[in-house]
């Protein structure tokens, strides 16, 4: 049995799909495999059992029959998070072995997925690098690339896992990053030694969020189109300019949210005519009968906001980076992203395995 | 003081011209041809005569004393000449010269320079930019209009120019009298209160009319209103109510708009009687000026067709006054003139054959019924209808009775000597059944007004010094809003019920807390980042047991964590829940003119949408909270609807005097909102379930 850990060295680098792809890979290539994440940061309760959200869906995904309640080990719910305040909670890295024991029989490859970063986790006494040692697992680092900064993390990262460092994805790399990433990053991280697993381009719909994940996370009321906020939001755009150039600019990117102030009927009108598909209306300000019932004719959903649109961009800017992998269309396109950047045969003879054996 | 603008017995022209079609010359022309009977001085350093008058080639050579200097010079001249005027020991001028505040910028500037020079000159001002004025009394025309009115009892004042050109033209030629006409332009001296307060005092004005775009002092105003409106009637007509309306008028005269629900406000709380269109002001201005006012709602209405006698009966109804049914003798006596299938039953329909002795029979005889308070009467002009007679009936009757009679005389051509007679004899007449009715309402309505008590107030002593250490806190810290604990503390200094509430960390002190309580209870996340807890999920209620509270803790905490990352996230409130109340909302404002004012509305998520509020402006009396609270649409609910018992209206009173009272303790308060309050049934009170604070701007 191998164990292998998807660590990174920042949080929301994309470590979730990464291990999904992997997983996934591994079995259609006639591996027995399990997964589990040590530290889940997304409480959820299925059938009463406390587990974390992504790691539920990876375990579904990935079609596992391990015993539900060991896949996630310790959940930071509120309670817990109190309680290591106000004392050590001990046994938790026990804890975790147990779990890593049981799911781990009779089995080809464990997959452990990590929270934060490596460097996360000492608040409960699970950094990420502990349990790597502890549960002498072979790590590959997932980072969102984006200049040097990131090559220093990654040559710390093998500096502080030695000989459980394997390698490195270089994951959700943008347009304006690709070439870089293919004529510096690559080339230089092989010269230092770092094996490159994988370099995976970033994908809008898979960087998408449901109009109904957006209006939860706002806090809003959806005013009308109930039955599509399943839109996949791509794009955020700000309507603040003269009403004339409005329409050119929403023309201009693909899947686009609006977010305008509750008043501004103009630009309102301009964005459900040049295709955006939903609205997100600032200061409380309901619309008109007409925005509503345009809308409702273009099927395109209204959301409400109490903030005003200075507060709601900044927020849909941290959000951006924490997306949650919820959506089916969303996840199968990010799997496939996987299935065709990662370096499948560099990884498995990385963990020596070979098909077949 | 004031007295010199409208009865000078000497006025001078600064900037007299010879040119006709200059301002210069038209204001002094105005002077000359409408007869003024003071002594009149040209000023114009380039010129010996002008219009037959001796000129001066400037206002310090004048020999004579002067009361009233009218200044027509350039803008950059402006200043200059006032510092003349101040050394000649001129107390008051009118500066009708434009390029000032409402120019731009260069305009602002120079307008403040001329406040300051006029204050050191000791002269006081009205405009700049304005037409003039006109006293028909004293035959002072002291404007560049085309034109005098007639002498009358409408003392009118304008911050438009344009508005008066407008209103003198049509009264002209409709006879229409005023007794003062005041251009009162920028305004950036003489206010709109001012000018109210003298035509209070005159003797020739009987109603004042006013249009104006904003006002500087709102407190001011609503003082000098109030004492005004119970003398004589104060109609106003505001615009800029609406955001485009007020965009043109911020680039207009350069005022600054104040917002609807404040001047509404202001002018329910004032007793002004509010126009919104300039043919309402008309209409109103005529009624008031010509006819007693209606002593109650009830109205007979005569006329020679069904169909205006039915629209002037929808807009009674629809207006709140009453048609009610004549005296069974009086319809007796009805019936030995009137055909059979005339109706005898208000509105009275006398028939399209009529003539005018038939209308001068029937409005005899139901004036006979003294419930009746006033007489509408309805003309079509039909063959056999001798207009010009049956108007003179009409002013007969009108003549001898203390009740007001209007008019309309429907169409334009057949009817237009007939109307000519009814205005010159005082009896208003109206294009249209329902404008009619619009003018009666408004004089009813001035009736009950002046007819009201004088107003009450509740006397709270006490309640500030204990809330007065929370908010030096909040101004020590420099904070602009007020947590949770210290909002609990002022509402409980005030004396509001709050739901019993504890703390909790965790999910076992919840279900202890809970216990204390009693269930059911309520659960909301205790944050500092978190305002609208309800908006993100973060209040449950109706929790009923352990295991609820247990589920609940789970639930509020994890989802505040999972979308709200950045939220420190205390622990939770876990409070009594209040079953059984209606939800309403109440809360304090502060609007830049008027400074505080209450709201009032049914609450509940929909407020925001429903927009059921009403306001007033603080502090308020107990007559204005009585009033406030039955002008929303909502107010039946509170009656209680389909048997349901009715709801403490006495104590949603009570609650917003408190809240008048709380903010004239605490002026720096910019807004609170107590949302929602629970009011329970008649006799139990009320709770303040959550409220908010927000302080700054003193």
């Amino acid at each position: 049995m191998v164990p292998l850990y998807i660590g990174s060295t920042g949080g929301y680098t994309g470590k979730s799909l990464v291990s999904m792809g992997i997983g996934y890979k591994l079995k259609k290539d006639g591996f027995i495999i399990s997964y589990m994440k040590p530290v889940g940061i997304l409480p959820i309760k299925v059938n009463n059992i406390l587990t974390d959200n992504d790691a539920w869906r990876i375990y579904r995904s990935l079609e596992l029959n391990d015993p539900l309640s060991e896949i996630c080990p310790v959940v930071l719910t509120q309670e817990l998070a109190l309680k290591s305040y106000l004392k050590d909670v001990k046994g938790l890295l026990t804890k975790v072995v147990k779990s890593f024991n049981l799911l781990s029989k009779d089995k080809d490859i464990m997959l452990i997925g990590g929270y934060g970063s490596i460097y996360t986790g000492s608040f409960l006494g699970l950094q990420g690098i502990r349990v790597i040692k502890r549960l002498q697992a072979k790590a590959v680092i997932v980072v969102k690339y984006e200049g040097e900064y990131i090559i220093d993390y990654i040559l710390q990262a093998r500096k502080d896992l030695g000989d459980r460092f394997i390698g490195v994805i270089l994951n959700r790399v943008t347009e304006e990053y690709k070439q870089s990433a293919e004529e510096y990053a690559v080339p230089f991280l092989k010269r230092k030694g770092v094996a490159v697993i994988g370099v995976v381009p970033h994908d809008s719909i898979v960087g998408s969020i449901t109009v109904e994940e957006l209006n939860e996370m706002l806090g809003g009321k959806v005013l009308c189109c109930h039955h599509r906020l399943g839109n996949l939001v791509e794009h955020f755009l700000i309507g603040a300019m003269q009403v004339d150039k409005a329409t050119e600019y929403f023309k201009r990117t693909r899947n686009n949210a609006v977010i305008v102030g509750g008043d501004r009927s103009d630009i309102q009108l301009s964005a459900i005519e040049s295709g955006s598909i939903c609205l997100i209306l600032t200061g409380e300000l309901y619309p008109g009968e007409i925005i509503i019932s345009r809308s409702e004719q273009k099927d395109i959903p209204i959301i409400v906001v109490r903030e005003d649109t200075y507060t709601i961009a900044k927020k849909l800017e941290k959000l951006s980076i924490r997306l949650r992998l919820r959506d089916k269309a969303k996840v199968a396109r990010g799997m496939d992203l996987v299935m065709q950047n990662v370096d499948f045969r560099l990884l498995y003879e990385k963990l020596g395995i070979k098909i077949g054996q | 003081m004031l007295d010199n603008f409208f009865n000078p017995k000497s006025v001078a022209v600064i900037g007299a011209s010879r040119k006709p079609g200059k301002v210069g010359y038209d204001i002094l022309k105005n002077i000359i041809q409408y007869d003024y009977q003071g002594a009149i001085y040209p000023v114009n350093p380039s010129a010996s005569e002008i219009l037959g008058l001796k000129a001066y080639p400037s206002i310090l050579d004048v020999p004579d004393k002067i009361d009233l200097a009218l200044i027509v010079v350039p803008p950059k001249s402006v200043l200059e000449t006032i510092e003349q005027c101040g050394k000649k020991g001129i107390d008051v001028s009118i500066i009708i010269t434009a390029g000032f505040r409402e120019s731009g910028l260069e305009g602002a500037k120079l307008e403040n320079n001329l406040m300051k020079k006029a204050k050191e000159s000791g002269v006081r001002f009205i405009g700049p930019n304005c037409l003039g004025l006109i006293d028909t009394h004293s035959r002072l025309n002291a404007s560049f209009a085309a034109g005098m009115p007639a002498k009358g009892s409408i003392g009118f004042f304008s911050q438009s120019g344009a508005i008066c050109l407008a209103v003198l033209d049509r009264a002209l030629p409709e006879g229409i009298g005023f007794s003062k006409f005041i251009s009162m332009g920028n305004k950036a001296d003489i206010s709109d209160t001012e000018i109210m307060l003298a035509l209070a005092e005159d003797d020739n004005t009987k109603v004042i009319l006013g249009y104006i775009e904003g006002i500087s002092d709102g407190r001011k105003f609503l003082e000098v209103a109030s004492q005004i409106s119970k003398k004589k009637p104060l109609i106003i007509l505001k615009a800029g109510i609406t955001s485009s309306g007020a965009k043109a008028a911020s680039s207009h005269t350069g005022a600054l708009a104040g917002r609807e629900a404040a001047f509404d406000a202001a002018f329910k709380q004032s007793g002004v009687i509010r126009a919104h269109t300039l043919n309402e002001l008309f209409n109103y201005a005529l009624a008031f000026a010509n006819q007693p006012l209606p002593l109650g709602p009830n109205v007979v209405i005569v006329t020679n067709s069904g169909g205006p006698g039915i629209l002037a009966a929808d807009a009674c109804d629809k207006a709140g006054l009453q048609l009610i049914p004549l005296h069974k003798e009086i319809v007796d006596e009805l019936r030995t003139f009137l055909s059979p299938v005339a109706s005898f039953y208000n509105p009275i329909d006398i028939l399209g054959d009529s003539g005018s002795d038939r209308y001068e029979k029937a409005l005899k005889a139901v004036l006979k019924d003294e419930r009746i308070n006033a007489l509408i009467v309805l003309l079509t002009p039909t063959a056999v209808v001798d207009v010009d007679v049956t108007a003179m009936a009409i002013v007969n009757i009108s003549n001898i009775i203390d009740r007001p009679v209007l008019t309309s005389f429907m169409g334009k051509k057949t009817v237009e000597s007939g109307i000519k007679k009814l205005m010159q004899y005082n009896v208003p007449n109206y294009s249209y059944p329902e404008e009619a009715v619009s003018a009666l309402y408004a004089m009813y309505l001035y009736n009950v007004w002046i007819k009201r008590q004088e107003k009450t107030y509740l006397e709270l002593e006490g309640l500030k010094e204990k809330a007065e250490e929370i908010f030096s806190k909040v101004k020590e810290e420099r904070r602009e809003r007020l947590t949770e604990t210290e909002v609990h503390e002022v509402l409980h200094a005030y004396g509001f019920s709050l739901p019993k509430s504890l703390f909790a960390r965790t999910s076992e002190e919840a279900v202890t807390a809970a216990k204390k309580i009693g269930y059911p209870v309520v659960m909301k996340i205790f944050s500092p980042q978190i305002i609208h807890k309800s908006d993100i999920g973060g209040v449950r209620i109706n929790l009923n047991n352990k295991k609820d509270v247990e589920n609940a803790f789970f639930d509020i905490t994890t989802h505040i964590r999972n979308i709200m990352p950045a939220a420190h996230i205390y622990g939770v409130m876990i409070q009594e829940m209040i079953r059984d109340g209606k939800e309403i909302i109440m809360g304090i404002t502060r609007d830049t003119q008027f400074g505080h004012m209450i709201m009032f509305g049914l609450g509940g998520i929909y407020v925001e949408v429903m927009k059921d509020i009403s306001f007033r402006i603080v502090p308020l009396s107990r007559e204005d909270v009585h009033e406030m609270i039955r002008e929303t649409k909502t107010f039946p609910l509170l009656r209680g609807v389909r048997g349901e018992a009715e709801a403490d209206i006495e104590a949603i009173e009570e609650s917003l005097l408190i809240l008048s009272q709380m903010a004239e303790d605490f002026p720096q308060i910019l807004e609170a909102d107590i949302n929602p309050l629970l009011v329970k049934k008649r006799g139990e009170g009320v709770v303040a379930i959550d409220a908010r604070f927000t302080v700054g701007g003193e």
